[in-house]
């Protein structure tokens, strides 16, 4: 089985975001950038099926300016075969990302599609979706375990309140949630190997893609400041103020 | 051009977010339609017709939309929505889940997780964990969007909605439904909760949160943790408040020996009173916190519970 | 406890702009190594490093190792780490191919294990012990022992450790009396090794002791030492750790830090005999100890820039979040903006970044020196006692201005402050007292080469002065200044201790020291003031630093420059004097 894994190059989740001053966007100039979360897990989650002899090959795909390169990188060195690069100048809408994504996958025709639930810098959700719709294809989102059996995909979601499970005919989208798995840390052998790994570049033109402009960004701005309230001295003093100054006790 | 909104139910009740997407969506202009689909889900529609706002309620009972899987709900959303202004979900695991597919097939953008309207196709919503705030315009004819709930006050059921059935049954027959377990649990969900206690690495061990229970179940609270207190293995993940976990705004949020790590902040931090309990008093809990007590839990929780 | 950031952006700069990694991996046939490359492998272990190796720390400084019944056992929690590090591959990273390493150049292991033991230091002298004997056996072992014990001590599936001191010799080798007795083909060797870092623990199935004694026959003195490989457990004829051999655990040091690092008194043949392989030729342990040295001290050297960061960083974090006085509005004044902490915070940012540059720097050099290039193996001689010694005493002052940072919060051991410090204190002192490296220095260094390479480097100051002087910038012509200012007194002071202390050994021991800390300053001041020249033209492109941190580097070295390098000129001024009331008084005034 052929597993396609996408990959964002997001800003590293460690790093304190601050907006421009001008509010145009978020200052991403110079800071540390990293593989998306939700990616590396599901980069995880198709290196260990392919460890299990479930998969045989895992193919992963990234979008974005040059820079994304070093993504796929990473991705090699935690056990993926080979990389493709959707060169774009910057980071696509989600909706014009799932069309490049559609077109990469009829190409490579793999029966399991694994995508980060989310990208923490967008924080959209919903690329994974898309691209099952346009796909025609059966989603698993939020996944907390992943089974495959019969040729079909048994996906236990995180939904509101609980845990769902849900059987996929296959090809299927799998979106992951945190708890899937503990992605591993890349081993010095397997990033020495990531570096002669074959890595396709591909364009929107190659594809066939016209990018569409479907919103405009008009302004990035900080969130409201919580200003520090006051300090009670005793429990007599907390309860009296939920009560009367509050009112939500 | 209308609006319609998808209600979130469980074919028996509807469930709250619903009230505040809503809400939402009355700032948007324009005449509301409710689609509640599902199976056996007619008491549903009949409080749906009584929001405020909203002058119609869908009903498209079948079994196919049973349990609200994607593939279904979507082609269903995708057929009515067409003539629609605004298609409206709550951001629920629920509305994440189908949402998307609707506007890829419609071939617009999804705005996601909006937190205020500023005209019909001028949206803000969170970014970055909530580290910044996008301000958004849609350039699409059809504007799908999911709203996060915390950020709009629920509209009231004083109205009385015309209900309509349509009977349109997409079976995509590509996946189905095995199963669900859902938390069972008397206190309310995290994400639903009016109050929340939640505890941190200052709890020391899993058994000492049945302080914290105890507290809850005066107030009829939800309860929940740091990270911190999760990566120390006192309680399961799924109590984890917080960027990777989940994100609430309560209208109490009581903070129980929690540092007030960024993580934190940004998953509790549009709560309306938020109130830090803690020993150290540099805590940076303690700079978000409406009222702080520089104490031991040890000894506040005890006579919190009494006194409450 | 305090996070650890990996210092991703410096490590690069040093390694791609100061020490220019693609041209020497083109010079050195390193095809397969290039800057890219290596940012991803530092990045990777600076993944490791703080997400699992850091947090253990403080729980190794609290619960350090304990005996019992000869055995060892570790601080809960190493031995998973240990494998998750040895799984990775991290111990192969300069190993020679044929034996599984990766053969990677030291510049990046270098690199890489500032990263280790700024994490956890304690826990990283693990792998340091164990990369010794690996190239102690390299060099001088047979054929049939590198192939015995090369490949499981480069994977890390066995450590390794050294057994030289004794109670009575430390410092002095030449009083090595563990015997070896030959026993057929094996030796079988007895006495009481002390001071043996990792020299028992349950972390790996075997345990390799490279120990010095004595044979039988042996000439006395520093002349009738050999080399012998002690296995932990003796190897079945698969090769496999089998029967225990006679060597034990008698006890664990209770130290004033690196708790986490358990310090062994070693006893050898308490029965029948510990079985031992002769490494090398007989008699000629000693020599071999030698060249494994420079390699040894750069790594003791590392750790003073190690654990100085992890200091540095958790000052920065304190010093944001502590508030004392307040703004005329009310408002609470973190400590950061006091001036004094933010000196304090600039010291210790100026000095480690002066020892990464050259920490770095001298490992590079290994690398030249090993393809064989004169120059730098000169170099590399003279930069050892520098890096051991300098960057180990200045980890004194900088560990110790991360405590002052703390106030009293500093002294409690709570913050974590204190551990840094304690764990510190070692530095100076294995692998070489600082007295020793000021001796190396001053001695086989300079004296014995004429100064010849000691010229060569204040050459090489004077054209970067040049540079600096000729430069546009305002900034850079300042810096080349005070460059030049420190150069001229060190020069002094070089031209002094040629003329005068090549026949005055007294003298020469009484001024050793100042010239070790005056070389380290001029040194390290020299790197940084490079650096800004590197930083000044990057501005001037397009390039992956960004303003902040090329104009942060440039005000790093400035502040270097009016912080530190007035010590050279104080350090000139004393060895000027000779320090010639060092023998004034009689013992008995003393």
């Amino acid at each position: 089985m052929k597993i396609l894994v996408t990959v964002k190059r997001v800003i590293d989740y460690n790093v304190k975001v601050r907006v421009k001053s001008d509010n145009t966007d978020v200052d991403l100039a110079n800071v540390k950038m990293a593989l998306n979360p939700f990616c590396e897990i599901a980069v995880e989650e198709a290196v260990r099926l392919k460890e299990a002899g479930v998969a045989t090959e895992v193919v992963v795909v990234s979008i974005g300016p040059k820079a994304c390169q070093e993504q796929i990188r990473t991705a090699l060195a935690l056990g993926a075969d080979r990389g493709i690069q959707i060169e774009t100048d910057s980071m696509p809408e989600s909706l014009n990302a799932a069309k490049l994504l559609a077109k990469v996958i009829a190409e490579e025709q793999p029966e399991l599609i694994v995508m980060g639930k989310q990208a923490i810098d967008s924080d959209n959700n919903q690329t994974g979706q898309m691209l099952a719709a346009l796909l025609d294809m059966p989603q698993g989102t939020f996944a907390s375990e992943l089974k495959l059996e019969s040729g079909k995909a048994q996906v236990t979601r995180e939904v509101d309140g609980g845990l769902q499970t849900v059987e996929l005919n296959l090809p299927a989208i799998v979106t992951t949630d945190l708890r899937l798995n503990e992605p591993r840390y890349a081993s010095l052998p397997n990033i020495m190997k990531a570096k002669r790994k074959p890595l396709a570049v591909k364009t929107p033109a190659d594809l066939g893609v016209e990018l569409k402009e479907h919103s405009k960004l008009i302004q990035v701005t900080p969130p409201a400041e919580r200003q520090a309230g006051i300090k009670v001295a005793s429990v007599d003093e907390l309860v009296e103020k939920l009560k009367n100054e509050a009112k939500v006790i | 051009m209308a609006i319609l909104v998808i209600a979130e139910h469980d074919n028996r009740t509807l469930k709250g977010a619903t009230f505040n997407t809503v809400a939402a969506a009355t700032q948007m202009g324009g005449e509301i339609h409710l689609l509640v689909a599902g199976s056996n889900c007619k008491a549903v529609a009949v409080t749906a017709a009584s929001l405020d706002g909203v002058s119609k309620v869908l009903l498209a009972d079948d079994l196919a939309y049973e349990h609200q899987l994607a593939e279904n709900i979507s082609k269903l959303v995708t057929e009515l929505g067409k003539d629609y202004s605004h298609i409206v979900a709550p951001a629920t695991t629920s509305g994440k889940n189908f949402l998307p597919r609707v506007a890829a097939l419609l071939d617009v953008a999804q705005i996601s997780d909006i937190t205020a309207v500023e005209a019909e196709n001028r949206f803000q919503r969170p970014i970055y964990a909530g580290n910044a705030i996008a301000t958004v315009e849609s350039l699409d004819p059809i504007k799908v969007i999911t709203v996060r709930g915390t950020a709009f006050d629920p509209v009231e059921t004083k109205g009385s909605a015309e209900i309509s059935e349509i009977s349109i049954s997409h079976d995509a027959k590509l996946s189905s439904f095995i199963g669900e377990v859902m938390a069972e649990s008397d206190r309310p969900e995290l994400t639903a909760a009016e109050v929340i206690i939640s505890g941190g690495r200052g709890m020391g061990n899993g058994e000492n949160f049945a302080l914290l229970e105890t507290v809850a179940d005066k107030l009829g609270a939800a309860v929940g943790a740091s990270r911190a207190a999760v990566d120390a293995g006192f309680v399961p993940n799924d109590m984890q408040v917080g960027q990777t976990g989940k994100i609430v705004a309560p209208e109490l949020y009581i903070a129980v020996g929690i540092s007030g790590a960024i993580q934190h902040l940004a998953g509790m931090k549009d709560s309306k009173v938020i109130v830090a309990i803690n020993k150290d008093e540099e805590a940076p809990i303690f700079t978000v916190a409406d009222y702080g007590l520089v104490a031991d839990l040890f000894d506040v929780m005890p006579e919190l519970q009494e006194k409450l | 406890m305090s996070t650890y950031n990996p210092p991703l952006q410096d490590a690069s700069f040093v390694l791609d702009q100061l020490i220019g990694l693609d041209q020497m991996c083109n010079d050195l046939k390193l095809d397969e190594v290039n800057s890219e490359l290596a940012s991803v492998i530092v990045e990777e272990a600076g993944k490791l490093a703080s997400e699992v190796l850091a947090p253990l720390n403080s729980v190794g400084d609290q619960n350090g190792a304990t005996v019992s019944e000869g055995a060892v056992t570790e601080t809960q929690g190493f031995s998973d780490a240990y494998q998750q590090f040895v799984e990775n591959g991290w111990a192969t990273l300069t190993g020679p191919e044929e034996f599984g390493g990766q053969a990677l150049p030291n510049v990046l292991g270098t690199a890489v294990n500032e990263l280790w033991h700024s994490s956890n230091m304690a826990f990283a002298l693990c792998p340091m012990l164990s990369q010794g004997a690996v190239e102690a056996l390299i060099a001088h072992g047979s054929d049939e022992l590198k192939a015995q014990y090369l490949p499981q001590l480069i994977s890390g599936e066995w450590t390794g450790t050294m057994n030289l001191t004794e109670p009575n010799a430390g410092s002095d080798l030449a009083a090595v009396s563990a015997k070896a007795v030959p026993d057929g083909e094996q030796f079988r060797i007895s006495g009481q090794k002390i001071f043996i870092t990792w020299g028992d623990h349950q972390m790996t199935s075997n345990i390799v002791h490279l120990v010095l004694a004595r044979l039988p026959d042996a000439p006395a003195g520093v002349k009738g030492i050999s080399l012998f490989i002690v296995p932990k457990y003796l190897l079945d004829e698969q090769g496999q750790p089998a029967a225990q051999n006679d060597v034990s655990c008698v006890s664990l040091e209770h130290k004033m830090g690196i708790h986490g690092s358990p310090t062994c008194v070693m006893s050898f043949g308490d029965n029948e005999g510990a079985i031992g392989y002769l490494v090398g030729e007989a008699n000629k342990g000693l020599s071999y100890m030698f060249t494994m040295m420079n390699h040894a001290r750069q790594s003791v050297g590392l750790q003073g820039l190690s654990i100085s960061e992890r200091a540095y960083q958790q000052a920065v974090q304190y010093s944001q979040e502590r508030f004392q006085g307040s703004n005329r509005d009310g408002s609470k004044i973190a400590i950061i903006n006091h001036p004094d902490v933010r000196r304090m915070l600039m010291a210790m940012k100026a000095g480690n970044e002066a020892m990464r540059a050259l920490a770095y720097s001298a490992a590079a050099d290994i690398d030249r020196a090993h393809h064989g290039d004169a120059a730098s193996r000169s170099r590399v001689e003279l930069y050892t006692p520098i890096v051991k010694g300098w960057m180990t005493e200045l980890a004194q002052e900088l560990t110790s201005l991360n405590v002052q940072v703390h106030g009293g919060m500093g002294f409690i051991e709570e913050t974590g402050a204190a551990q840094h410090y304690r764990d510190a204190r070692i530095l100076p002192i294995y692998e070489g007292t600082t007295g020793i490296q000021a001796l190396d220095l001053i001695g086989r260094k300079t004296l014995f080469d004429n100064g010849t390479a000691l010229k060569h480097l204040q050459q090489e100051i004077q054209a970067s002065v040049d540079t600096l002087r000729n430069s546009e910038s305002e900034s850079l012509q300042q810096l080349g200044r005070k460059l030049e200012t420190a150069l001229k007194q060190a020069c002094n002071a070089g031209d002094w201790i040629l003329d005068n202390a090549a026949q005055d050994k007294e003298l020469m021991g009484n001024v050793s020291f100042d010239n070790l800390m005056m070389m380290g300053y001029l040194t390290g001041g020299w790197l940084l003031a490079k650096s800004a020249i590197q930083a000044e033209q990057l501005k001037q492109t397009d390039n992956a630093y960004g303003a902040p941190f090329l104009n942060a580097k440039i005000s790093t070295a400035q502040f270097f420059a009016d912080h530190y390098l007035p010590r050279v000129g104080q350090h000139s001024e004393t060895i000027l004097t000779g320090l010639r009331h060092t023998f004034a008084l009689d013992i008995d005034l003393l």
